[in-house]
């Protein structure tokens, strides 16, 4: 659905790129996470994609189309939701889908049907300009599903959103992946993207460091480890323990022997400590 | 069809905005100003307040003098407000004069103060000869200096003879006059019409880059094209409106609105293109202000030319206000020049076409920036 061969990217035109020689494949169907930090370049790449920022050098096909010769009818297959709510606050959240219903060459969802779908039912007369900044950020996101795209672009999905709606907003998302809707997700949140990803890519200023599936990177780059809580001398101890480490092994077994056991977790590494780990980067 | 779902949607946005009604409502204010404050011709007489220390026998020869050139051949008994105190007075009113005579020397000099008008004193000096004491505000120029002179030392046989001689031809008889609230119309509709458009236009693109909805505009199957002129269109439809509330209430039925109509797109069209690429170079109003206020005073320059014809430097003539303004007047004229407004409509129209495409590129390489 997407490739990118070697692309850079630079907002100057010189020698300091935003993107440098990126590549990577999103396959039918999948969820795809770019992840990185703030000025990783993944709003550039993400640009070049949608057609919001000129292609300079690489090769990028998104949904069967050259990106370096934008047709306007690659945007019916297609959705973008945005970061930065951006809807049109003199209208109303119905009037607002209503539009750009009517700017698509394929069917489209009515709009009432979308406000159900992101909990705003009963808000449809009300301009969005009075909304809330997590009404407006729903708003953006129903907007970007009205063309019911086969590709769709979600730029932090459920920043800002309260636990509750972005459950709501993750559930949406996997409903609409196992309809076969390809989804690319740019986050720095690495519990949604282990959470809905098939595949994530590490980017770092401008680089992707590696791609893979969530689980993989687990295994490659997570240690297994075992939380254990246990009575000694009348003191309630929380000790970690390595399943690996011949030394953490044996003192595991001595505690399981010896001393009364209150708890006892295996955990895995987290997508964000292999992050660090492998970036050396913190994800802020 | 994306176009007129994009015109539609532009309309309900500016007609629940500010810019929208600023246009109608200083038509409206423009209308009110023309109908009740502007005159059908302003008053050319000139206003004298003359006090008459002469012998009585001399004196009512003056006043009939006088009266024999009043137009109705009436005296009328006015009282002038001065500072509080009502000043009695006599007025005639002669083809090219109001004169105001005034019974005590003193008012004359502080009504011409006050009025800021000419105040005369007429006696006879030693030898029986009229004398003539005028106070004047210190500002007039020598040449009317030296008219007054001219008038009270050199016999008016003798300048009578002299325009005589004077052979006057017209290289024109073919034209028409208009009123002098009919003149002010074309001022009115270049500048609150079509130029408006240049500012506003600016400023709707600068609510849309605040709101980001450019950014989500942009990845739509509908174009940037479709978008300018959506924009564009929401201008016209304001300019069209906003001129006819000027013009149909003060001309009737006298221009030809068809040919009105064609030259309000055209220089529509023109002015709405350039303000769509003035946007085009910045990011917020802030930053184009500095260059659409010069753009806006520059475009004023050619009215000075238009109400004193004598000043009319080449250099003004290559500035759009200045055919516009032609080409209003034109219009509203019975007699105008319809091959004239044509021409201009037609250059309107291209120049506002390659304008608005160096726009649209511009606008598809910087919009979602």
């Amino acid at each position: 659905m997407i490739t990118v061969k070697n692309l850079y990217h630079s907002y100057n035109k010189d020698d300091n790129f935003a993107v440098k020689d990126v590549s990577f494949e999103v396959k039918n169907g999948e969820i795809f996470g770019f992840l990185g930090p703030s000025g990783a370049g993944k709003s550039t790449t993400q640009g070049i994609l949608t057609g919001l920022l000129k292609l300079q050098k690489g090769n990028v096909s998104v949904a069967g189309y050259d990106v370096k010769e934008i047709k306007q009818k690659m945007f019916n297959k297609i959705g973008m939701s945005f970061e930065q709510s951006n809807v049109y606050s003199k209208l109303t959240a119905k009037e607002n889908l209503e539009f750009y219903r009517k700017l698509f060459d394929v069917e489209t969802y009515k709009p009432e049907e979308l406000l159900n779908l992101v909990g705003l039912e009963g808000k449809e007369n009300i301009k969005a300009g009075e909304f809330s900044k997590g009404m407006k950020h729903r708003l953006t996101f129903a907007r970007s599903m009205i063309n019911n795209p086969e590709l769709w672009f979600l730029d932090e999905p459920t920043t800002g959103l309260d636990p509750a709606i972005a459950s709501q907003i993750k559930d949406i998302i996997k409903q609409k992946n196992a309809n076969g809707v390809t989804i690319f997700l740019t986050t720095h949140n690495m519990f949604i993207a282990d959470e809905l990803c098939d595949r994530v890519a590490f980017i770092v200023d401008g680089e992707i460091k590696l791609i893979d599936s969530p689980k993989n990177l687990k295994l490659q780059y997570g240690d297994n480890l075992i939380d254990v809580e246990y009575i000694n001398n009348g003191e309630t101890i929380i000790e970690t323990y390595s399943t690996v480490l011949e030394k953490d092994k044996k003192s595991l077994k001595n505690i399981i022997e010896n001393y009364e056991i209150q708890t006892m977790h295996t955990k895995e590494a987290t997508l964000e400590e292999i992050f660090i780990k492998v970036t050396g980067r913190e994800l802020i | 069809m994306k176009l007129w779902y994009s015109f539609i949607k532009e309309v309900k946005l500016a007609s629940r905005g500010f810019y929208f009604y600023i246009e109608l409502f200083m038509a409206l204010l423009l209308l009110l100003i023309l109908i009740f404050v502007v005159p059908e011709n302003f008053e050319s007489r000139q206003s004298e307040y003359i006090h008459l220390d002469l012998p009585k026998t001399v004196k009512k020869a003056y006043i009939k003098e006088i009266k024999d050139k009043d137009l109705d051949g009436k005296v009328e008994k006015v009282e002038i407000e001065n500072d509080d105190k009502v000043i009695n007075s006599r007025l005639y009113k002669t083809e090219d004069k109001e004169i105001y005579i005034i019974d005590d020397k003193k008012d004359v000099i502080k009504l011409a103060d006050k009025k800021q008008k000419i105040g005369a004193v007429i006696k006879l000096d030693n030898k029986n000869n009229l004398d003539y004491e005028y106070y004047l505000q210190g500002y007039e120029s020598n040449r009317l200096k030296n008219l007054i002179l001219i008038i009270h030392n050199v016999g008016t046989d003798t300048i009578k003879t002299v325009f005589n001689k004077q052979d006057v031809r017209p290289l024109s008889t073919d034209y028409e006059v208009l009123t002098d609230r009919e003149n002010l119309i074309p001022s009115f509709l270049t500048f609150n019409g079509s130029l408006m458009g240049l500012f506003i236009i600016a400023a709707y693109i600068f609510l849309d880059k605040q709101e980001g909805v450019i950014k989500a505009y942009a990845v739509t199957a509908s174009t940037v094209r479709e978008y300018l002129l959506s924009k564009v269109g929401v201008l016209l439809l304001t300019t069209i409106v906003s001129s006819f509330i000027i013009v149909v209430p003060v001309m009737g039925l006298k221009p030809n609105y068809l040919l009105l109509l064609v030259f309000l797109f055209t220089t529509g069209f023109f002015a709405s293109s350039l303000g769509l690429l003035v946007a085009s170079f910045y990011k917020n109003i802030m930053q184009a202000f500095g260059t659409i206020y010069l753009l806006m005073i520059a475009m004023i320059i050619p009215n000075i030319a238009y109400f004193i014809p004598s000043w009319n430097p080449t250099l003004i003539k290559i500035l759009p206000t200045y055919p516009m303004l032609e080409g209003f007047k034109e219009i509203i004229k019975e007699s105008g020049d319809v091959s004239y407004i044509l021409t201009i409509s037609l250059v309107f129209l291209i120049i506002g076409l390659i304008l608005f495409e160096i726009a649209n590129k511009r606008y598809k390489k910087t919009l979602t920036v």
